[in-house]
């Protein structure tokens, strides 16, 4: 039995004794990938929040990848941050935290940059209500913890794009 | 081209192609030897930043002087590698590819002798390569000499301190640190100095192996450690670091800063028996006792501290790849573990890749994790090694925000006039001395609040005790001791029947008074004016309608108001900076400055852009080695301080938050002035074919620069930079400044004629690389030595408001609204300033309300503390609206505008939202319910105590 994945596209195949590793080590020392951010290892903050889909589900959930054996994303797709801007081109997402200067040190941005992009892949696929657009940021982004911020400037910068979004606008 | 640290912008300099390359050199003896200390670019950035969007406004591509993102903006949000974590062996250029894993074992007790380690229940395949053990290591390695030159007024005194013998009686903890140093790994047979001190070095040659230890051995910590079975107890417990902090102050009569440093320590005695006899013959003066007290706080940046180590056996070459606010001090500190004839290793180099790091508020100041891991390097056999906490070790050995016990008392005459304060400050320094006396000493200034006090007598200091090592934190001293005064200032004006805003308004310092150091007050503050907007902002002006608002929903709501002055900067700051005009036009800026988040890379960045005619295209910061390069020196055997045409007072620093608004920005200034005035004047001159022409007889416009009086013949940077290179002109200038009070300054003949500087050093850089020659300075003229007893000089000050609402039947408190009024000075980069004051509001909520740790084994020195138990501020904790809306949740800040004509400097604010925002809280929370929380954090355990429920 092996296990089948892959991250950023591409595909991995691991024998089956690696799976109670975490996927973050995985993402870090096989892949070096280290976008994803290692923060608490305990599931609390969310720094290391990476992007799964795993058929037949086709919304993409956000998972964090401290807490994420290998063997639980078997079959999965996963994005990480490095695969979110195009030859080094910023998403909407990433500019929008460019441009207020949503974050400070950066540590917890690629986990917050990742949760926002599905919470605005969900309300394209999923409009709701407009009144519900706040409570659905808080639902996407709050549990998020970043120690530099305060927060606001993150809100301030998503707002925009959860309203268009909603709208069915953007990609 | 030159480039050091790290070059966030949008184009990355040559030299990082390829890797990391050397970029400056300083020799620091040690034990007669030459040791080279470089400062090295982060590898990888070049192969990934681009002169896209991320740039700041480089080659007119925007505003001159304004940032429309942060410099190091696009490396972070796409994930490139830029912190210390990020990194292994194989992706640091020409390292060996073999990588080994280091863990410290920590202590458990400081009541009993560890005899050793028993790894015997470690499966085979989770046995280390090696194990160190305290008496392994020479005594110099074992307890390097840790230097923390912090604050020159302390380290004036210290040094008097040594030459009396400390023997005078308030200085009894004199042969305490710094001449004594806890070893970084216990001794077989002693008793630990504290918990979570070092009892072993473990080695792993695998990551595999280094994973099942740390999974054996994780939360089963004393199934490995061997102590003795009887009692004994830990040597010094308990004992103050050294200096203490006493600050005595008779209306004009006495002060620290007035009275002769000599003996003023002898007069101090006499001077609190005249304040307790003067105020005793007063009946009619009110008397407010107060007691406060606050938990230790851990600065939880979000990367936990990691980096690399290898050191090159045969060439004695260190390379050390780090995330520290502290590269100066750092490097010496890792220098002097080795500098010993029998050391592992006999260093001949240090190669320093410092990152940046992923968060600091103080806690990545004089971290001792970087000697931790220069320890561990050399034991590797030659292999590169990395040490990475994980939270758990991050909580359990990182330095905190002081747990802090604070009481006293305000005396005021029934006109409200504060007459006097009296605070005695106690700060758990925990194991290791690290900036401890230096946190206290400052707690102690900030005893006066924003307040005219004539007599003051203030005690502060920190003990060592068995808890985590406290250090630099965000407000350094000024949250605990901000704390106390505002919330006994409420107290004394609700038992007086006061108001608490005129109580505030009619003690306020301003121009021309003195601090309870006896400084004077040389800069103005406004605090009328800030006092005034607050008072009259219908969060304050209307609060009794909002109290009745939310009574009306069943909810119980308070207003509480606080200020704050809070210094930025110490009492010496040194800082240096380069400026380069490219050949192709574009600028670079160079700074010792570290940029832990809060944007100085990008504030340095446009910073020169009125001046320049462009933003720079390149940030390098932490290049503190350009010290190296100025020709200054601070040694002065002969005291003849600025007569000495190369000394300086000091030569670089820590890097802190708050010293980017006004510091570090004077220095890029002057010195793109320097350049500016000094070379390309010049060039437009030999351009234009006139003999020579002034700055003010021209303008940059979109980018070139012109004839105020003579249309036509704009001159491109490009051209002029083409001008310069071809010519022998200055490319660039190196300046370093020094600040105490007021500037250093001295008059520099350049190709553009005589200038005036602040600066203290000078050199231009010429075309075709090498060292920048250095300019003669003459007509020197710097702050006397004596204005180092005014502690500080400048200041950021800073009224909230808080609203908020507590559950009576849980105890649970939110904040509903928050106004912040601040001083700020001129603002560089709006949103970094708003973005602090945001991150300030957030930290200050957090650790009144919700950090809680425990001292001792009940709290992280176990080991067992994450986020799960430590709770920290979140988005629902904090009101996000970034302005005030009646009954919504919103955060406002206002900043005072500059007056018209006054000179654009900024305030370093990084630490004055923080400082009033928690007294605020309880004060708030007073108005609510009655009662005084005077205990940090205010728990719904504690709230419901407190209602007696
Ligand atoms: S690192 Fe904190 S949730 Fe994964
Ligand atoms: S920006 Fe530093 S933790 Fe969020």
């Amino acid at each position: 039995m092996t296990l089948s994945f892959t991250v950023n596209g591409a595909a991995y195949k691991l024998d089956e004794g690696r799976a109670e590793e975490r996927l973050i080590d995985f993402l870090h020392e096989d892949l070096n990938l280290t976008g994803t951010k290692f923060c608490c290892g305990i599931g609390v903050c969310r720094a290391c929040t990476v992007q799964v889909s795993k058929p037949p589900n086709p919304t993409p959930s956000p998972v964090i990848s401290c807490s994420t054996t290998l063997g639980m994303v078997d079959g999965s797709a996963i994005s990480t941050i490095e695969s979110v801007a195009t030859d080094g081109v910023p998403d909407a997402v990433q500019q929008a935290f460019l441009d207020n200067f949503s974050f400070q040190c950066g540590y917890c941005t690629p986990g917050f940059v990742m949760a926002a992009r599905m919470l605005l892949a969900g309300l394209r696929a999923q409009p709701i209500p407009e009144e519900q657009i706040d409570a659905a940021m808080m639902q996407a982004i709050g549990s998020h913890i970043c120690r530099c911020t305060g927060y606001a400037r993150y809100f301030e910068a998503l707002r925009p794009l959860a309203v268009a979004a909603n709208a069915g606008e953007g990609n | 081209m030159f480039s050091c640290l790290f070059s966030g912008g949008a184009v990355v300099s040559q030299s990082h192609l390829g890797g990391a390359q050397i970029t400056r050199r300083m020799f620091l003896r040690s034990t007669g030897a030459a040791v080279a200390v470089s400062v090295m670019g982060v590898p990888g950035l070049a192969t990934t930043a681009n002169s896209g969007p991320a740039a700041i406004g480089a080659t007119a591509s925007a505003m001159p002087g304004v940032a429309s993102q942060r410099i190091d903006g696009l490396a972070k949000v796409t994930g490139q590698k830029v912190y210390a974590r990020d990194f292994n062996a194989r992706d640091m250029p020409g390292w060996p590819q073999g990588q080994w894993y280091a863990m410290y074992m920590r202590a458990l007790t400081t009541g009993s002798a560890f005899e050793g380690v028993d790894l015997s229940l470690l499966p085979a395949t989770a046995q280390p390569t090696r194990v160190v053990l305290g008496n392994e290591l020479n005594e110099v390695l074992r307890a390097p000499k840790l230097q923390f030159n912090r604050d020159l007024h302390l380290q004036e005194r210290i040094a008097q301190l040594r030459a009396k013998g400390g023997n005078s009686q308030n200085d009894n903890s004199f042969d305490l640190p710094p001449d004594m140093s806890y070893d970084l790994i216990v001794v077989p047979g002693n008793v630990p100095d504290y918990l979570g001190q070092a009892v072993a070095l473990l080695m792993f040659d695998s990551l595999a192996a280094f994973r099942s230890a740390k999974s054996a051995m994780q939360f089963n910590d004393a199934a490995f450690q061997v102590y003795e079975t009887t009692d004994q107890d830990s040597p010094a417990m308990g004992s103050a670091f050294s200096p203490q902090t006493t600050y005595v102050k008779y209306n004009d009569e006495f002060s620290y800063a007035s009275a002769d440093p000599e003996t003023y320590m002898d007069q101090v005695g006499d001077y609190q028996s005249k304040i307790r006899r003067s105020l005793g013959r007063e009946p009619d003066l009110i008397r407010q006792p107060f007691q406060a007290d606050m938990r230790a706080m851990d600065p939880m940046f979000m990367e936990p501290e990691a980096g690399l180590v290898w050191i090159e056996q045969g060439t004695g070459t260190m390379n050390i790849v780090l995330g520290t606010q502290s590269p100066d001090g750092d490097i010496s500190n890792i220098l002097s573990m080795y500098d010993s004839p029998d050391a592992p290793e006999h260093l001949q180099a240090v190669n320093l890749t410092s990152c940046y790091p992923g968060g600091g508020f103080g806690g990545r100041d004089s971290s001792p994790f970087s000697l931790m891991l220069a320890l561990a390097g050399a034991y590797s056999d030659g292999n590169p090694v990395r040490l990475a906490y994980d939270r758990f070790e991050q909580f359990r050995v990182g330095l905190k925000r002081h747990g802090a016990r604070l009481s006293g008392e305000l005396v005021a005459g029934v006109d409200m006039k504060l007459e006097a304060v009296q605070m005695n400050l106690t700060f758990d320094g925990g194991g290791e001395r690290n900036l401890s006396p230096y946190v206290a000493s400052l707690g102690a200034l900030c005893a006066g609040g924003s307040y005219k006090v004539p007599k003051a007598s203030i005690f502060a200091e920190a003990l060592h005790t068995q808890n985590i090592t406290g250090g630099s934190q965000r407000g350094f001293g000024g949250p605990q001791a901000f704390f106390a005064v505002e919330t006994a200032l409420d107290d004394l004006a609700a038992a007086q029947g006061w108001d608490p805003v005129e109580l505030r308004a009619a003690n306020l310092i301003s121009l021309g008074d003195t601090t309870v150091v006896g400084g004077p007050i040389e800069q103005p503050l406004r605090l009328d004016e800030m006092l005034e907007i607050a008072s009259n902002h219908p969060l304050w002006a209307e609060r009794e309608a909002i109290r009745q608002d939310y009574g009306s929903r069943g909810m119980t709501y308070g207003t509480g108001i606080a200020m704050s002055l809070q210094a930025y900067g110490t009492s010496g700051d040194g800082m240096v900076a380069s400026v380069r005009l490219e050949p192709d036009g574009t600028l670079t800026v160079q700074s010792d400055a570290v940029d832990m988040g809060n944007g100085s890379a990008t504030t340095l960045g446009v910073t020169i852009g009125p001046i320049l005619g462009s933003n720079a295209a390149r940030v390098d910061m932490g290049c503190y080695t350009l010290f190296g390069q100025t020709g200054l020196t601070t040694d002065d055997p002969g005291g003849e301080r600025w007569e000495k045409p190369n000394w300086t007072a000091k030569s670089v620093g820590s890097s802190s938050a708050c010293l980017t608004g006004l510091h570090q920005v004077h220095t890029v200034q002057q010195t793109a002035n320097a350049l500016f005035e000094g070379s390309i004047l010049a060039a437009a001159a030999q351009i234009w074919g006139v003999a020579g022409v002034s700055a003010s007889e021209v303008v940059w416009r979109d980018g070139a620069l012109g004839r105020i009086t003579v249309e036509g013949n704009q001159l491109s940077l490009k051209t002029l930079a083409e001008e310069i290179h071809a010519s022998g002109l200055p490319t660039g200038a190196l300046g370093h400044a020094y600040f105490q009070n007021t500037w250093a300054q001295a008059q520099y003949q350049t190709p553009g004629g005589s200038l005036l500087l602040k600066l203290d050093g000078l050199s231009f850089y010429h075309a075709g690389g090498g060292d920048p020659v250095q300019i003669e300075r003459q007509e020197t003229r710097g702050p006397d030595k004596h204005s180092t007893r005014y502690a500080r000089y400048v200041w950021a000050p800073c009224i909230n408001v808080v609203g908020l609402t507590v559950d009576t039947k849980t105890g649970a408190v939110q904040v509903e609204n928050v106004l912040s009024v601040l001083n700020a000075g001129h603002i560089h980069v709006p949103q970094l300033v708003s973005g602090q004051s945001q991150g300030g509001v957030a930290m200050a909520i957090s650790y009144a309300l919700l950090e809680d740790m425990p001292p001792g084994m009940d709290g992280p020195a176990d080991g067992m503390w994450n986020l799960n138990r430590y709770h920290i501020a979140r988005a629902q904790d904090v009101p996000l609206r970034n302005v005030y809306t009646p009954g919504l949740r919103g955060q406002e800040l206002i900043t005072l505008p500059q007056p018209e004509g006054s000179e654009p400097a900024g305030r370093g604010i990084a630490e004055a939202v923080m400082c009033s925002i928690p007294p605020a809280i309880s004060n708030a929370l007073r108005d609510a319910t009655g009662k005084r929380f005077s205990s940090l954090p205010i728990t719904p355990t504690k709230i419901m105590e407190g209602l007696g429920q």
